[in-house]
Parts: structure tokens; sequence; C-alpha cells
């Protein structure tokens, strides 16, 4: 009998949550042969990642996960062996009622949010004992081996590699986009929260001799955008030319095409969590635009990535990749910042794949998350 | 009951029924404005020792303690007295017990500190939130800024280092926040 696990995810904002619980459940069926119950409360988030999903349905399957709606008010449920709580999202009191009730009580796992930052480290895999006696658990994903690692399903890098091998299929793959790629052009793809530099990255694109093109996902960023090309609206298919810069808007694609679609690309802007791991993988030059907290938070995350990521660059290629994303997450000149990367641009390919290959050594987050379970029950 | 971000050391939690003292208390801004507190717990039936993290939100149960005013009576080695206020009962308290406020402890001192008794044991002490405490050591100011808003480090007289204004000088007296060892000014008593 196949061990059963729930994960419960708050969808908060955006589709970091529901994004990064989608894909664990889909690789604990898939990779580890387990029954996975993934409970959301707000199922139109889901639909855009899986457009075969029903936003009103209970319950679905998809991929072999059984995907349930989480009801404001909450019916019985018998827990699962192992409970994850993903993004300190708060479980229903009646299902914790439930878990302590349980003669084996279930293992509790908080899932945290990811981050660079060293303190990591030392609560990764901590206990969090509760008053009921349950035993809660914090696994934290990261970047070093003291982490609980990223997820990387075990198919990823091959079929990047397959797809950023064969020119031919690449082209087919953006054909089916409605994108085609002048020769000679540079293609990126912007996904990003609203930025007020955007205008000026844009400005300098326009203003090169380098050949751009810029694919831009449904999302946030569009309106500036639309402001920038001085359009009233933008919608998928949109394709404007300014300069040596052509912005095309494609659509919001499933979580499987838009890895195809950062593969294909030899930039990613990237925003959040999920998107931000996924350009990881495809192993080309990226630019992340962290989420914003509270009394700016975030800007020690984005160093301490930084600090991280930058290991191994030569000093002048790190200092303009430090600019770069200092310029888009902290109001800086990103023309200028822009302009700057330009001379390494082979070292960043270089590095981003070096990268990539240090980091998919190190065990992906679902299976630590399979192997502490395996040793903890 | 206690939320997990208003544990601090001094608290004793009741999980499974066992108190267990909290020893230390770190507090992190995990993602997404969400928190954590890591902390070092010890039991204090078994003397056993555990690290472990709560959420900001997570809501647990501390115990009821007895709190009685003290001062620090003497240091020898890893062993700290200090003497109830009132009745002038000596009690001691080894360095672990008081971690989080050994920073600031130092022969001399003479801030009324609380006394934190579980089952009529003492297991910690807390400082008054605020502190006044002479810089042994620090360079002198760099630039010559006044705003407070450069800072440098400063050595007390027990060895612990703090970030201060640059203004500040040696034998100058500081406030400093115990909560989370933050320079607060220059002491105005």
């Amino acid at each position: 009998m196949k061990a059963s696990w729930d994960i419960f995810c708050t969808v908060v904002d955006n589709y970091g949550d529901i994004g990064v619980t989608w894909r664990l459940a889909r690789q604990l069926v898939a990779e580890h042969g387990l029954a996975v119950r993934l409970w959301v409360d707000d199922l139109n988030a889901f639909v855009p990642l899986c457009p075969a999903a029903d936003a009103n349905a209970e319950q679905q399957w998809h991929e072999g996960v059984d995907v349930r709606h989480w009801p404001a008010a909450w019916s019985a449920t018998s827990p699962a062996e192992v409970v994850v709580g993903a993004f300190a999202c708060q479980l229903p009191p009646a299902y914790i009622e439930a878990m302590s009730a349980q003669a084996t009580p279930p293992l509790w796992l908080n899932l945290e949010y990811l981050s660079a930052e060293d303190w990591v480290e030392g609560c990764h895999g901590l206990p969090s004992p509760q008053p009921n006696g349950l035993r809660k658990v914090f696994f934290f994903p990261g970047f070093t081996a003291r982490t609980g690692g990223l997820l990387r399903e075990a198919s990823v890098l091959a079929s990047r590699d397959s797809l950023q091998s064969a020119p031919k299929q690449r082209a087919e793959f953006l054909a089916g986009l409605g994108v085609q790629v002048a020769p000679g052009s540079r293609l990126l793809s912007l996904f990003a929260y609203e930025n007020r530099q955007l205008g000026s990255w844009l400005q300098a694109l326009a203003a090169g001799t380098q050949a751009t093109h810029l694919l831009v996902p449904q999302g946030r960023i569009l309106a500036d955008l639309a402001a920038w090309l001085e359009v009233a609206t933008l919608a998928p298919g949109a394709l404007h030319q300014r300069g040596a810069l052509t912005v095309q808007v494609v659509p919001f694609v499933s979580q499987g095409d838009y890895d195809k679609l950062l593969w294909a690309c030899d930039f990613n802007a990237v925003r959040g969590e999920d998107s931000f791991v996924r350009a990881q993988w495809a192993a080309v030059p990226m630019l992340w635009h962290i989420y914003v907290q509270d009394e700016n938070a975030h800007w020690e995350k984005l160093e301490a990535f930084l600090a991280l990521y930058r290991q191994g660059l030569s000093d002048p290629a790190s200092v303009a990749l430090t600019a770069l994303w200092r310029a888009w997450n902290i109001d800086g000149d990103m023309g200028q910042a822009w302009q700057a990367l330009q001379p390494h641009w082979d070292e960043l390919q270089t590095h981003a794949r070096e990268w990539a290959v240090a980091q998919a050594a190190q065990p992906d987050l679902a299976t630590a998350l399979v192997h502490f379970c395996r040793n903890s029950l | 009951m206690k939320t997990g971000k208003e544990i601090k050391p001094g608290t004793v939690l009741r999980i499974d029924n066992d108190p267990w003292l909290v020893q230390k208390a770190e507090f992190t801004k995990s993602g997404r404005n969400s928190a954590i507190m890591k902390t070092k717990l010890k039991n204090l039936l078994t003397g056993y020792k555990t690290e472990t993290v709560y959420g900001a939100d997570d809501k647990l149960d501390d115990v009821i303690l007895d709190r009685k005013e003290a001062t620090l009576s003497f240091i020898n080695g890893d062993t700290y007295t200090f003497m109830d206020t009132t009745d002038y009962t000596m009690y001691e308290l080894n360095a672990e017990d008081i971690e989080a406020v050994l920073p600031y402890i130092e022969e001399g001192m003479t801030d009324i500190c609380e006394a934190v008794f579980f089952e009529e044991r003492l297991v910690s002490v807390e400082l008054p939130t605020t502190i006044s405490r002479k810089v042994v050591y620090t360079e002198n100011s760099a630039r010559g800024d006044t705003s407070g808003k450069v800072m440098k480090p400063a050595k007390l007289s027990n060895g612990t280092e703090v970030q201060v204004a640059d203004f500040i000088e040696i034998d100058e007296m500081i406030d400093i926040d115990t909560r989370d060892g933050s320079f607060k000014g220059r002491s105005k008593k």
C-alpha cells in the first residue's frame, strides 16, 4: 500500500504557493510512488498552472495527484501518514485534532520558504514540538548541502538539454506560442512584479546594437510594459517593435511549457520562488525579481543569494551581475546596469551552466523530504 | 498561551506536560512576511536540551512563573549569584541558563533584574529592557558623523562588542536594548 501524504496550500497571492506545491505533489507521485492529496484553498490560482483543472471541483485527479478544494468549513477527514503545511499555512484545527487522535500520529512537516541566508542551515530539520504532542518539523529548501535542496524532477535536466541542443525542437516549441525569432536575435523572457525600472531596461534594449526578442507571459508586469510601449492594453499575441527590441506577449502557460520557455531563451527574468528555481535549471543567465517584504527584509535575502551565486565569477562579471540585480530590485538604473553586463555575457552563460550542475549534484527537495520521512516514521 | 513570536529567554513552555525553559530565542523573517523563532530549550525536569523552531503565529502553552526582583551579587567562573532584593536570599544560576543576557552581565552592575522561578526554583533572570553600560574601547570617530546613523563597534567592560553611533567615545555611558543588543543612545544618567 502506498504511503499517504497530505499537502496543504494556502494561496496568499500570485502563483508561488500553488506552483511549488503542485510540482512537489506531482513529483512525489511520479517518482516516489506516494498517494498524495493536495489541498488548495483557491483553485482559481491552480487552473492557469494546470489548464485541465476545474476551479469549482471539490475533488479531481491530475497526473496522479488527488487535488482537493480546501473549504473554509472543513469536513472531517482522516489524516495522511505525512502532512505537509506549505509556507507556514495554518492547518484546519479539526484536522490537527484528528492528527493528534491517531494511534500513530502523522509526521507534520512545515515546508518553509526558500532562502540562501546562513540561518537556514541552522534551522533546517529542527523539531517544533507541539503542546498536543504532535511531531512537527521545519523543513527548509535551500542551495547548500545542509538544507533540503531544490525541487528538481529526475528528467528535467535531460529534457532541457534535449531542447537546447535541438534548434528545430526549440523553434517548434516557440512556434506553438506564436513566436518566430529572427536569426541572430537574442531571446529573453520577462516574468516580474510591477517594476519602475522596466522602462530604462527596455530603452537600453531598444537602443542597443544587438537585436532582442522579449517574450512576456501574461502577468503583473504588463501594465508597466503597456505604459512604456504607449499602448492601452496588451493581450497574448501582441507584438511591438521599438528599435532593436521586439516585444511579444505570450499566454500564461502550464508549468511544463514554462520550463521549455525558460530553456528556449538566452536570458530569463523571473520572480518569487517557483520561476526563480526553474530559471536556475534552465542554465542560462537570469535576473531575479524578489518578493518585497516589510522593512526591506528581502534585501538581505537577495544579497545572500548573490553571495552564493557569484562564487566562481571573475570580479568584473560579479560586479556587473550584482549591479543589475540590485538595480532591478532596489530601483537603480537598469539601462546602465544592462549595458555594463554585456561584456560578461559569455562568462555568465558558462557560470549559469556550472551553477545548475553544482545544484543538481545535491539531492532534490522531494527526495530529501521522502528520505527524511522514512527515517523519521 | 503564547505565540511563537512572543517567546523570549526565560519563558517556560509546557510541552507534553514537561516544563521547558527557553534559554535562547532568535527571531528571523523567513519569507513572504512570515517569521520563525529558533529557540534553545532546556527540560527543567531532566536537564535535556534541544533546539526547536516555531512559526511566529504558532500557539504554545506557557507556564505562569513567579518573578522577584534581584540584583547580581557576584560571579564565580560560570556561576552567577543573584540576590533577592527583598529578603536577601541568594540564588545561583549557571551561564547556560542566562545565555541570552550574558553579554550584558558584568561585575558590579546594579540593574534591578527579574528572577524567574518555576516551582520555587530559580530558572532564569531577565534584565531590564534598557541598560546603561560603559564603553571601554572604541575607535575615534571616522567621519565626524553626529547623526547617529553611522555605526562602529565598541567594547564593554565584560568584553561584549556592540555597535554604537560614530560619535560615542571611550568612557562614555551608553543605553543598550537587551532584547536585541541594539544601541539606543548616550545614557542620560
